[in-house]
């Protein structure tokens, strides 16, 4: 299967922390890949410097062929992003706000009339997308901003804790929408979360990093039969473990 | 296409209802402002035409009964009134009056023996406005009764009334005002109250534009950063460069409109003022119309040209405050510092905004013309002036100055969208301390 991303040596030094450390993993077309780790861990880091948002201080990342450090204009055609914990323009209409940001990727009116189309029958919104925005649940939200990510259908979305802060129905409902379209659009999904738990559910694959490292990668399944763990939380526990032993 | 789209969005988020409302309340305001001032003006004329005056006549003598006649001839309404002390407070809170004139006991005979005879004239103060004393003021009846005794005088010591002008006035002073190499005749003091009432309306519109608009951008900037919409934008397929200018020129055009709604309703707010001035009081437009021609002869009423190049320097000026909101914007991670975050603006505006206004920037000494010159925002205050004054170098070199000044910020905005500084910075103005601790 074709590569989608590369992630090759990504490191991030901020004045006083290194918050990502030579950072390496790639997904493949069609695949949803989850970094998961505690607060702190650097998961928001390494996806900013992914979406083109932070320079990076050493290594690269290329998506379909083009690097992050080198063309990032090239990789915006490419990714969308929905930053953890993202507001929209509250004054804005739910309509608009799609309006808006599809015609941010296009030119084309049709174009731009499509993606609307889609995304509007993605996040079952209905009447209300008529309403302003900051009269929105926090569900409401989420779902219109993760259409929005997906509209346009980017090679990669990127997802920093697409379910955080979410009541249980809301958040399978958004895992269910990010499974079908990697399923029946081949779509590629980097997501990110805290909670190792649900993630099990809907990645294909995943990557645990801790203190700005990224200890180890590899289906859930796999993982939890090399550690001898009943789910990933247990996994996290004894990598982390591991590497202090070492 | 796409750039168009971003304005769109800019202007939608700019453009409120809440900013329309400001800006039909401010038009309201001005309304009634020159309503209220011509209110109060007509009375002022109708005060001056008609004054109200209170006499209390101790020497009760033929001499002033004729002078409270004359008075009353004059035109004015007087009441007597009777005073048996000399607590004038007390007298005028009894009386319910504002001013009193009293001719004390022995007035005539003082007249008679060629001595100078005293008035006594009580005004009561009710604030500093200028407009509110006048009323109060006695001076004009004062001056009434000052010429009806000279006259008597005259006639006693046999003088004619021009001999007494004669040595009362004995020279006749010819006012000349020269501005560079042009003069007028007529006085500086004309002149300047002119000058005083005329230009303060520009800088007045400049600072609260400048004011408005740098708060509507830093607060636009600021909430994209609070609610990650920012991230968003910095991550989609559009230029930096795109976002930048259609923040600024969504600022700029709603700038623009203020702009227009405060300069119609200053017009009409002075309209009100003139109309209540010259409907009333004939003369008065007759001399101000020769004022208006001095300031022409002087060179003082500003070409079109001149006016267009003042609106380049404040068009600058307007362009330095969006650069630097925006830089302000950027640096800004809560709602709070927000508030906060226009600060820095405020005072290097409102800095050289007072200076103009108390003196000439450019008759300073050196170092503090040295400093004050530093600051951007002192040329668009003194270009009007400047103009006016022939002082086209130094006209220039603040517009020069601004221009560099405006270049350096727009750099320093862009670095800041095209490097991650943007979401990697952040000044938490009056809140560091308390991050740190909380990191910790
Ligand atoms: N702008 C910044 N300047 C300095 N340090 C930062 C900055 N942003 C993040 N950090 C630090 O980098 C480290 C990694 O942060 P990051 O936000 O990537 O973690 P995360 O895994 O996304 O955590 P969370 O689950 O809380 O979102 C942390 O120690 C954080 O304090
Ligand atoms: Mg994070």
């Amino acid at each position: 299967m074709a590569k989608i991303l590369e992630v090759k040596g990504l490191t991030k030094q901020y004045d006083k922390v290194l918050a990502a450390d030579k950072v390496s993993f790639d997904i493949e077309e069609g695949e949803i890949f989850a970094l998961i780790g505690p607060n702190g861990a650097g998961k928001t880091t390494t996806i900013r410097m992914i979406s083109t948002l932070l320079i990076p201080t050493d290594g690269d990342a290329v998506i379909a062929g083009n690097s992050v450090v080198k063309h990032p204009e090239k990789i915006r055609e490419d990714i969308t992003y929905l930053p953890d914990e993202a507001g929209a323009y509250k004054n804005m209409t739910g309509i608009k706000y799609l309006r808006f940001m599809a015609g941010l990727f296009t030119s084309d009116i049709e174009k731009i009339n499509a993606y609307v189309e889609r995304a509007k029958n993605m996040c079952g919104l209905g009447d209300r997308l008529n309403d302003k925005i900051g009269t929105y649940s926090r569900g409401m939200a989420r779902k219109l901003l993760l259409s929005r990510a997906v509209m346009t259908k980017p090679k990669l979305a990127i997802l920093d804790e697409p379910t955080s802060g979410l009541d249980v129905l809301n958040a399978i409902e958004i895992r269910k929408m990010i499974k079908k379209l990697a399923a029946e659009e081949k779509m590629s999904f980097l997501l990110s979360s805290h909670n190792m738990l649900e993630i099990e559910f809907v990645s294909d694959r995943v990557g645990i990093i801790a203190k700005g490292h990224l200890m180890v990668t590899g289906k859930p399944e796999e993982l939890k039969e090399r550690y001898g763990a009943s789910n990933l939380e247990e996994v996290f526990e004894r990598v982390v473990k591991n590497s202090e032993v070492h | 296409m796409k750039f168009i789209n971003l304005l769109k969005k800019e202007l939608s988020e700019i453009i409120t209802v809440q900013m329309i409302a400001t800006m039909g309340v401010l038009i309201v305001v001005f309304m009634m402002m020159g309503n209220l001032m011509s209110g109060a003006i007509d009375s002022v004329v109708e005060d001056a035409t008609n004054p109200k005056i209170n006499i209390c006549d101790l020497d009760d003598t033929e001499l002033t009964d004729s002078l409270i006649n004359g008075l009353k001839d004059a035109g004015a309404e007087i009441t007597e009134i009777s005073v048996n002390s000399d607590n004038y407070a007390a007298v005028l809170k009894e009386n319910k009056i504002k001013n009193l004139i009293i001719i004390p006991d022995g007035f005539t005979e003082s007249v008679e023996n060629k001595e100078k005879p005293k008035l006594i004239s009580v005004s009561k103060m009710e604030s500093a406005a200028t407009l509110a004393n006048i009323t109060n003021d006695n001076s004009g009846a004062a001056s009434f009764i000052n010429n009806c005794v000279t006259n008597i005088v005259a006639q006693q010591t046999g003088m004619s009334m021009e001999d007494i002008d004669l040595i009362t006035n004995p020279i006749e002073v010819d006012e000349n005002t020269v501005v560079a190499d042009k003069t007028a005749n007529i006085s500086i003091s004309t002149i300047t109250a002119k000058l005083a009432s005329q230009s303060s309306m520009l800088p007045i519109v400049l600072f609260v534009l400048i004011m408005l608009t740098s708060q509507s951008l830093i607060t636009s900037v600021s909430n994209e950063k609070i609610d990650k919409t920012l991230e968003t934008l910095l991550s989609a397929p559009v230029s930096r460069v795109s976002i930048i200018t259609a923040k600024m020129l969504a600022a700029a055009i709603a700038a623009l409109l203020n702009a227009v709604v405060m300069m119609v309703g200053f017009l009409v707010f002075m309209k009100d003022i003139t109309n209540g001035v010259t409907e009333q009081l004939g003369e008065v437009v007759g001399e101000s119309l020769s004022v208006d021609k001095a300031l022409d002869v002087l060179g003082l009423n500003l070409s079109v040209g001149q006016y267009i190049l003042v609106g380049i320097q404040f068009f600058v000026t307007m362009m330095i405050c969006l650069s630097v909101s925006i830089i302000l914007g950027s640096l800004v991670n809560d709602a709070k510092s927000a508030q906060t975050a226009i600060l820095p603006i405020t005072i290097i505006v409102m800095f050289p905004y007072v200076i103009t206004l108390l003196t000439d920037v450019n008759a300073l000494s050196t170092v503090p013309r040295i400093l004050i010159n530093a600051i951007p925002f002192t040329h668009s205050f003194t270009a009007m002036s400047n103009l006016m004054f022939g002082n086209v170098k130094m006209f220039a070199i603040g517009l020069g100055y601004q221009i560099l000044v405006f270049a350096v910020c727009l750099f320093i905005a862009l670095k800041l969208f095209k490097s991650d500084k943007i979401l990697t910075l952040s000044l938490n103005f009056g809140k560091k301390k308390k991050k740190v601790q909380t990191e910790d």
